[in-house]
């Protein structure tokens, strides 16, 4: 398998008056063709940076202070504007969180499509653009014919499938879904997320997933990435990460989510809430949360390192590498 | 007061809202928000009412706290009737013993209160106690929802506090005068995976402590199975299941239900679901025809369904359901 996509210790930075935001740090990550990978974390813990940092959108307050992102074997942290704009849509797209409302209320949801291939390929005449838009919509379980409604003439669910359209429009290699069902009932968003499974297999694209949700990244994603307060503490593929978590958080996590499956379990919670980026420490960031903290954790940030094969965590006490989920934590 | 006591009790409950063209036209079409509900919450326990958006579950909870003026049915609060609140002491005792909790902690809050005047307002409607007292009375609510110390958050204001210190301040105003009736609307579903399952718990602690009957609105069935004694799922108006939580998750008997059931993700890599195939997307009740509201998407419609509307029967102890396939003929 190739890699399509590279983080090297990508770190972002948002200058704000109080201070620097680390959003994102020390990031590093691969991503294979035709592999779909979940990145999994809570509100403020730079999800959003990271898949905003690949796509260079980023606000004016924000820099990319090191690190490289490799896309298709080029590093895209150097590349101009123009440049970039060739990449975005046509080699990387994305699927924005709250879809529905990306769609411009005032144009018919086809013609907004077509614009988004007419713009990446010159050469692709209206009547083509028109009859690959059709094509789209049965892709993704809409009916072509609905191609010259307007977007309030959609439901939510249609709304999500016809932005999932405009991301495959152009044929990209990657698409980073952010929380693309996260304001969906559960019945629409269980076929919207079948309907992107299939895409994605049958187009053979890669995909990043981004959601809070380990649900919906359980039943989407081959490997997952946990992160917490701007770093990935845990990386492994998503049997492991589910069986055999190993970082704390991960632990915590998994035993804090309720489940309509099994017997009803205890929650256990995690105490404390989510640190704030700004001023990050140097001592592990977990620390002030986590049941396990020594004084190591105090004094140090620990190394992210591969504990067993595919298996990366950044903890100096890391769990269940013999025994299976112990639900206290 | 025996635990058996039935706190509210509501029968036949309708609520229909007028679609008007214009101000001055006549409401041709109505829609049936909520259509013919029946239900009983006894001391300390706690029903869920579970669907997805535009259900009716949280007008039927706003109705209950006469939020919204019921158009048919009855109400019955500790053994008093109130659906029709008329007087002035009647309105006062009722809201005195009733409180609800919103979804959204961020605009729940009135931003220039401070956490004093937010929780201590429902005294103040309500002329209770001096003013000392009252200071007490916050003190002692705050400490108990685990925001402490108390005194340090007293002046603050709701833009100082995270998600879910907030939520647990909107707790603590609605829990201040010891209501024995609260309607929850979706209280943990803003908040963030570690901290939901914190807020949950202290949800249970307090429905306890205080032998508090709750009605928990949600739309997620995991979330209901955790906290509800009983779960009813209700669909464009209509309940269809109603049952123990247990019992309602491990043998659902609606189709609606068991749709419902299946499409929930599963925080397990391994676990393939089973899809129920559900056609279509969920209507608007408006002016809806004599016949199961379901109809349209049922995998199993027979033509009864078509023809009358099924009653809400209890099929086994305690298991009630709306549902034609159930229906001794």
């Amino acid at each position: 398998m190739r890699p399509i996509l590279e983080l090297r210790n990508l770190k972002m930075y948002y200058d704000t008056q109080a201070g620097e935001v680390k959003a994102a740090d020390d990031v590093s990550f691969t991503l294979n063709e035709g592999e779909s990978i979940g990145l999994v974390g809570e509100s403020g813990c730079g999800k959003t940076s990271i898949s905003m940092s690949i796509m260079k959108l980023l606000p004016e307050n924000a820099r990319i202070i090191s690190g490289n992102i490799f896309f298709d074997g080029k590093d895209i942290v150097k590349l101009s504007n123009d440049e970039m704009n060739k990449i975005r849509w046509a080699g990387i797209s994305m699927v924005f969180q709250a879809a529905m409302n990306s769609l411009n209320p005032v144009y018919r949801v086809g013609d907004q499509i077509i614009e988004a291939i007419t713009t990446h390929e010159p050469n692709v005449t209206f009547e083509e653009a028109r009859q690959r838009v059709a094509n789209l919509y049965k892709l993704v379980g809409l009916d072509p014919e609905r191609m010259d409604n307007y977007p309030h003439e959609y439901s939510g669910g249609m709304k999500q499938r016809a932005v999932i359209a405009m991301s495959l429009a152009c044929n990209p290699k990657l698409i980073i879904a952010d929380e693309p069902t996260t304001a969906l009932d559960v019945i629409v968003q269980d076929t919207i997320l079948r309907e992107l499974e299939k895409v994605q297999k049958k187009l053979n694209m890669s995909m990043i997933y981004i959601s809070h949700d380990i649900a919906v990244i359980a039943e989407v994603a081959s490997r997952i990435a946990i992160m917490y307060a701007g770093k990935i503490v845990e990386m492994s593929d998503s049997v492991t990460i589910f069986k055999r978590p190993a970082h704390p958080y991960t632990v915590g996590l998994m035993s804090s989510f309720p489940s309509i499956r099994g017997e009803k379990k205890e929650l256990v919670t995690i105490p404390g809430e989510p640190p704030n980026l700004l001023n990050a420490p140097d001592h592990c960031r977990f620390a002030p949360r986590c049941p396990f903290a020594t004084d190591e954790c105090w004094k140090s940030v620990p190394s992210y390192s591969e504990i067993e094969t595919n298996h990366f965590v950044a903890c100096f006490h890391p769990q269940n590498l013999k025994k299976r989920v112990s639900a206290n934590v | 007061m025996s635990d058996n006591e039935v706190v509210i009790k509501v029968e036949n409950l309708n609520k229909f809202f007028p679609m008007k063209k214009s101000v001055f036209s006549r409401a041709k079409h109505f829609l049936h928000a909520v259509d013919e509900i029946n239900f009983e919450i006894k001391r300390g326990k706690v029903l869920s009412l579970v669907g997805e958006s535009g259900c009716g579950k949280t007008t039927t909870g706003k109705t209950l706290l006469k939020l919204y003026e019921p158009t048919a049915g009855k109400i019955t609060f500790l053994g008093k009737d109130v659906t029709h609140l008329l007087n002035a002491e009647d309105k006062k005792w009722f809201h005195s013993k009733t409180q609800m909790i919103f979804q959204d902690p961020f605009e729940s809050l009135n931003p220039r209160k401070t956490i004093f005047d937010i929780v201590s307002e429902p005294m103040n409607i309500q002329n209770f106690g001096t003013l000392r007292k009252r200071e007490l009375m916050v003190m002692d609510i705050l400490k108990r929802v685990g925001i402490s110390p108390p005194d340090a958050f007293l002046w603050r204001y709701p833009h100082e506090l995270s998600g879910g210190q907030r939520q647990r301040v909107a707790i603590a105003r609605a829990l201040v005068m010891k209501p024995e009736f609260v309607v929850a609307d979706e209280p943990t579903s803003m908040l963030d995976v570690s901290i939901r399952t914190q807020v949950m718990k202290l949800m249970m602690e307090l429905i306890k402590e205080m032998n508090m009957s709750f009605l928990y609105i949600t739309h997620d069935l995991a979330v209901a199975r955790y906290m509800a004694d009983e779960i009813s799922v209700m669909y464009l108006g209509r309940m269809v299941e109603y049952a123990d939580s247990e019992e309602l998750i491990n043998n659902p008997l609606h189709p609606y239900t068991k749709a419902l059931i299946s499409a929930v993700p599963v925080p397990d890599p391994e676990f393939k679901r089973k899809s129920v195939e559900i056609k279509g997307g969920i209507g608007k009740p408006i002016d809806p025809l004599p016949r199961c509201r379901f109809y349209e998407r049922c995998p199993f419609a027979m033509e009864v369904c078509s023809q009358k509307e099924p009653e809400l029967i209890e099929v086994k102890e305690n298991h009630k359901v709306a549902c034609f396939l159930y229906e001794r003929r």
